[in-house]
């Protein structure tokens, strides 16, 4: 068994050494992985999925299920396919799924046990006990099912990159390069896209095409290439895949920056092309597809096709004396290049009757005297990690051949995958015996063997004729064969066993380990229908997609139900056609460049100060300051909660969401957008107002300051502004186009401080010597303009903590600067600086609800106590008419109330349920009645205890009574006492002082 | 992704825009007058049609616009753009697509690959 290398013009014979597993091996450049390992004679590369049998190249390209490795040198990249990646001096490989090493692996023992892994066991093996599927099997099934491992410590740098263009073809093999050639110097703009680093595709895997209008095939494609490139209007994208053919003509295309390149990190690797075409043109060929027989998944086992592009594209031949086994014509290409390299097939084996067989083929036997089997097949293969015999049927008898490769021509199929993308829909055909395309639903062009059509002397009349919808020349080539053109076949997807036995499969899918035995019992055990059947025996759901074989499970399929292939249909061809990276996908939407960081005009300072953040929508917010390092979180909001209520604290109150409202109706439209009445409101006042649904529940809150009827500024909640700016603009232009109003979002226009606590108003005299403070000059719910320094600011009269409080806005240039000199006068009234939790807490202890927090969307402000605040007189708002449904009426909807723990040192925690029992049974075995949950939960430092606002049915009416909170991990409940949700101050004496 | 034509900005990508769901839903000018269940119908009940079907679209990332299409629900198609206030095209306006009992007409729909 060996390889040898022959003259290849894509093959720089310049040496590089890659190391595999450990092992350093010479290649070529130029070399994929699996070239460079077949020159070397290395068979074994992998082990399966499922059974982790041995396996090996199977493929020379992007249909491959075997061949993936990892590729260590590239921070760990897996399932990278050794059929297409190319080699550079130092790549280091490794094989994957294998323990402890490739060839003795102990998941092997999987293939032993194979009875239990069939069809849909997943389902029906790893039923119970209860808590075994988290525990025990699925590590288990994870660490030894599977492909590679993930990568490691790794910043992509991939880019995005759009075109739009008239024309896009898929595919510079024989039939885009003909098509380009109709579009050169036309006014179209047109995008040639070719997977390969080089131009060619069919012309260069193989020698069927003798010349073209006299030139070699290179010579051709080298000479059609100048053409292109000197034209203006075709541009060409080598080493890019089409993975994905949406809707309206947009198509994905990943392009490899480094193929056959060591990577620089500094650069970007991969580009993701996105397309906007107005027509799109197929022409990426076809795959061949494989046979199933026993065993034949055997390291060894090669597709015909595969073995003669290895020849042609990396001059390697894996084998110097290999069995063929087709049931087709297009193998003799093959054999004729072996024999003029001086190799000698063991044997060939057709499935084909032999006076179907071409005579050129019989010939060739008599001639090289080569052992020719003709209405025969292979009934398996044996040998330990590599094929070491061949058993061919022929009639009855069987005939052993010592062998270790077996070539296998199962037929072509035209590489639908795009055109089904794009929604067109297929046709089974006949004579090729495989689904070809037929009715697109797009814009869509297929040529060539894409399109069905397997006669290269027929190429140029389909080119011509289908392309005559654009104003293009006519194009004739005189294209000359080494082979027949004509294309026959006989159909064949399975061989019979000699013998039955469970050690021997016969596979279907080689990616996720199904073997044609699984599919017959899932169709026995009724998944009849080719989608169910698919999922559950999981055939041609690996990362191949089934590439070689779907076609060949559908007819096997549609042999057992005794039905047309046509009438089995096809499962769904879903993008990306071959696997696309993560890092491709993400382009530059990474880490800091994957959601914008929105940062205060005070931030510096935070951070100065030892803030803690906390992400509320893109906000960095300080969620509380650190005092000194070993401070805890609780320590830190116990401090600022009692030392706001003592003295006076400020918070950076700027990511709150800022609308300005105005024109003629502004009073109208905030009388409908909001539950309250703005129409008595005098000017330069707010107010607390709520924004429905139409449902009548709470969506978001705010203060609300009017201006004038023609003027008003609402603010909303930090996360909630882009929301209400978009709803209030839908009703504006949908509902209320009538009115003249204009929106405008100035939350970014000003900084906003929150300053509040008993000594406040010192503070502020401190700040604004020249601003009357007192309670009469500037009472609560009240705004001001002022002058300050060369700006203006405005100042609110209003709280969030239940303390004597305003709000400064100030254009954000100024913000700092203000902040620090509020500190600096701040500093002998013990003034500190607080961040979101502490705000949590003390809204808590006065009773104050956070939306999202009490409310869930299925919150009314009745369910809140927030009568208050709903114009009854207002003939509509939007949500009025659904707070008098019955459902939102309800006298048992869970409504806010406070909770108290009875014992003062117990706990309530957030989220807990309240209960009516003392303690949980041991078992629950009947539904515990459920009344509500704690929505919000603190110790408050102020009332020295654990304080609760909870979401109980019917809550209004249970002030006084006494209920329970569980408690996590706990059977035992904490007593409680429904309470009023206002801890602090109910009479407002604070706020309004 | 597909492509949708705003009326005032032109062709963008799908990314651009936000659905709104069903068009031509106009609330009601005196909500008090409504039964529970008219109000009700009115809030929570939406047309989800297989086929041809009126819907909202706003321009969320571009100029911020409202307006309606008729879109093929079964194909993706959009049919037609017109202005919100505009008056709704007529059903006859377009091709009847519904060609099989389950409304799947046959190209361009996810369950139908094979040509029979
Ligand atoms: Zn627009």
């Amino acid at each position: 068994m060996s390889a040898i290398n022959n003259n290849c013009e894509y093959i720089k014979k310049k040496q590089i050494n890659i190391t595999f597993d450990g092992k350093i091996y010479q290649a070529y450049e130029g070399d994929t992985i699996a070239s460079a390992l077949l020159r070397n004679n290395v068979r074994l590369v992998g082990r399966s999925f499922k059974y982790h049998r041995p396996r090996g190249i199977y493929t020379c390209g992007i249909e491959e299920p075997n061949a993936l490795v990892q590729i260590i040198s590239e921070h760990n990249e897996p399932n990278t396919r050794a059929t297409i990646k190319r080699v550079y001096d130092g790549m280091e490989i490794t094989s994957q799924n294998r323990w402890p090493s490739l060839r003795y692996d102990f998941g092997a023992i999987n293939n032993i046990l194979s009875p239990i892994f069939s069809a849909g066991f997943y389902y029906k093996t790893f039923m119970g006990p209860k808590g075994f599927w988290k525990n025990l099997y699925e590590p288990l099934i994870r660490r030894s099912a599977g492909l590679g491992k993930p990568p490691k410590n790794f910043r992509s740098k991939s880019t995005h990159q759009h075109h739009n263009t008239d024309v896009i073809i898929v595919g510079a093999g024989l039939s885009g390069l003909i098509a380009a050639k109709k579009f050169l110097n036309t006014k179209y703009k047109v995008l040639l896209i070719e997977q390969d680093s080089y131009l060619g595709g069919v012309l260069k895997n193989s020698n069927k095409v003798k010349s073209i209008n006299g030139l070699t095939p290179q010579e051709w494609i080298s000479e059609t290439e100048e053409l292109i490139l000197n034209s203006k209007n075709i541009t060409i994208l080598k080493n890019t895949l089409v993975t994905t053919y949406n809707f309206t003509n947009h198509l994905i295309a990943l392009e490899d920056k480094f193929a056959g390149k060591k990577i620089d990190l500094n650069k970007s690797e991969l580009t993701l092309h996105k397309i906007r075409t107005s027509n799109t043109i197929i022409a990426n060929g076809h795959i061949e597809r494989f046979i199933s027989f026993r065993n034949n998944d055997l390291p060894g086992v090669m597709l015909a096709s595969s073995f003669e592009k290895y020849i042609h594209r990396y001059g390697v031949v894996p084998e110097k004396e290999p069995v063929i086994f087709t049931n087709n014509s297009s193998s003799l290409s093959l054999l004729k290049k072996l024999i003029s390299l001086g190799c000698k097939p063991k044997a060939y084996v057709d499935s084909r009757k032999k006076d179907n067989i071409e005579t050129e083929i019989k010939k060739f036997f008599k001639n090289n005297d080569i052992p020719f089997f003709s209405d025969a097949e292979i009934e398996g293969c044996d040998g330990n990690k590599k094929i070491e015999s061949v058993t061919i049927r022929q009639g009855k008898s069987f005939t052993k051949i010592n062998s270790s490769m077996l070539c296998v021509s199962g037929g072509y199929n035209p590489d639908i995958h795009l055109f089904t993308q794009s929604k067109g829909l297929v046709k089974w055909d006949k004579n090729i015996l495989s689904f070809k395309p037929d009715t697109p639903f797009q814009k869509t062009i297929t040529l060539g063997s894409t399109s069905g059509n397997y006669s290269f002397k027929k190429l140029c009349d389909e080119i011509n004729e289908k392309l005559s919808i654009f104003k293009t020349k006519k194009v004739s080539l005189d294209i000359s064969l080494n082979v027949p053109n004509k294309f026959s076949i006989k159909e064949l997807w399975e061989t019979k066993k000699k013998n039955n036995s469970n050690w021997s499969k016969s596979f279907i899918d080689l990616h996720n380990d199904v073997t044609t035995k699984d599919l017959k019992q899932a169709i026995t055990e009724g998944f009849d229908r080719i989608e169910h059947l698919k999922r559950y025996t999981t055939n041609s759901m690996g990362t191949d997609q089934g590439k070689i074989s779907s076609i060949n499970s559908l007819a096997i399929v549609s042999k057992i139900l005794k039905k047309e292939i046509s009438e089995v249909g096809t499962t769904t061809y879903r993008p990306p056609y071959a696997p696309l990276s993560f890092a491709a996908i993400a382009g530059r939407s990474t880490y800091e460049f994957y959601d914008p960081e929105r940062k205060t005009s005070i931030h510096s300072w935070h951070k100065k100060n030892n803030a803690i953040f906390e992400d509320v929508g893109q906000w960095k917010r300080p969620w509380y300051f650190k005092a000194n390092e070993n401070e805890t979180m609780y320590q830190a909001v116990q401090r600022e909660s009692k030392m706001l209520r003592e003295n006076a604290g400020i918070l950076d109150g700027s990511t709150l969401g800022k609308i300005e409202i105005k024109g003629r109706d502004a009073l109208e439209f905030m009388n409908l957008m909001y539950t309250n009445a703005f129409t008595k409101m005098k000017p330069m006042t707010s107010r607390y107002a709520m924004m429905l649904g139409e449902d009548g529940m709470i969506k978001d809150d705010g203060i609300i300051c009017k201006v004038s009827d023609q003027h008003f500024i609402a603010t909303t909640t930090s996360s909630g502004a882009p929301k209400v700016l978009a709803d209030m603009e839908e009703y504006l232009q949908t509902e209320w186009p009538h009115l003249q109003v204009y929106l405008n979002s100035i939350t970014e226009q000003f900084s906003t401080f929150n300053i509040s606590g008993p000594k406040t108003r010192e503070i502020m005299m401190k700040v604004f010597p020249d601003i009357d403070f007192s309670n009469d000059a500037f009472p609560f719910m009240t705004f001001k303009n002022f002058d300050y320094k060369e700006t203006k600011i405005r100042i609110m009269r209003a709280s969030f903590t239940g303390e004597l409080g305003y709000e400064i806005y100030i254009p954000p240039k100024f913000g700092l600067e203000l902040w620090e000199k509020i500190f600096s006068c701040g500093k002998e009234y013990n003034l500190i600086p607080y961040g979101t939790e502490t705000m949590h807490l003390l809204r808590a202890e006065k009773g104050y609800v956070v939306i999202g927090q009490e409310t869930d969307g299925t919150v009314t402000p009745i369910d809140l106590n927030y009568n208050w605040m709903i114009g009854k007189h207002k003939k509509d708002f939007i949500g009025k008419r659904s707070l008098s449904r019955p459902d939102t009426s309800r006298e048992d909807r869970k409504q806010l109330v406070g909770l108290s723990p009875i014992n003062k040192k117990d706990i309530i925690e957030e989220g807990q349920h309240i209960v009516e029992l003392k303690e949980l049974p041991k078992k629950i075995k009947n539904p515990i009645k459920y009344l509500g949950h704690v929505s919000s939960g603190y110790h408050s430092p102020n009332l020295n205890h654990s304080i609760g606002l909870a979401m109980i049915r019917g809550g209004k009416n249970l002030l006084g009574q006494k209920f329970f909170v569980t408690v996590t991990g706990k059977t035992k409940n904490i007593p409680v006492e429904i309470v009023n949700p206002v801890f602090i101050d109910p009479e407002n004496k604070r706020l309004t002082s | 992704m597909i492509l949708i034509k705003c009326p005032y900005c032109g062709e963008r990508d799908q990314s651009e825009f936000t659905n709104g769901g069903e068009a031509h839903v106009i609330r009601p000018t005196n909500p008090k007058s409504l039964s529970d269940k008219d109000w009700g119908e009115y809030v929570f009940f939406r047309n989800n049609p297989k086929g041809i079907f009126y819907e909202r679209w706003v321009h969320s990332h571009g100029c911020k616009k409202w307006f309606n299409a008729v879109r093929n629900t079964s194909t993706d198609q959009i049919l037609k753009v017109y202005k919100v206030g505009d008056k709704r095209p007529d059903l006859s306006d377009f091709e009847n697509t519904l060609k099989s009992p389950s409304g799947e007409p046959f190209v361009g729909s996810g369950n139908f690959a094979v040509k029979k």
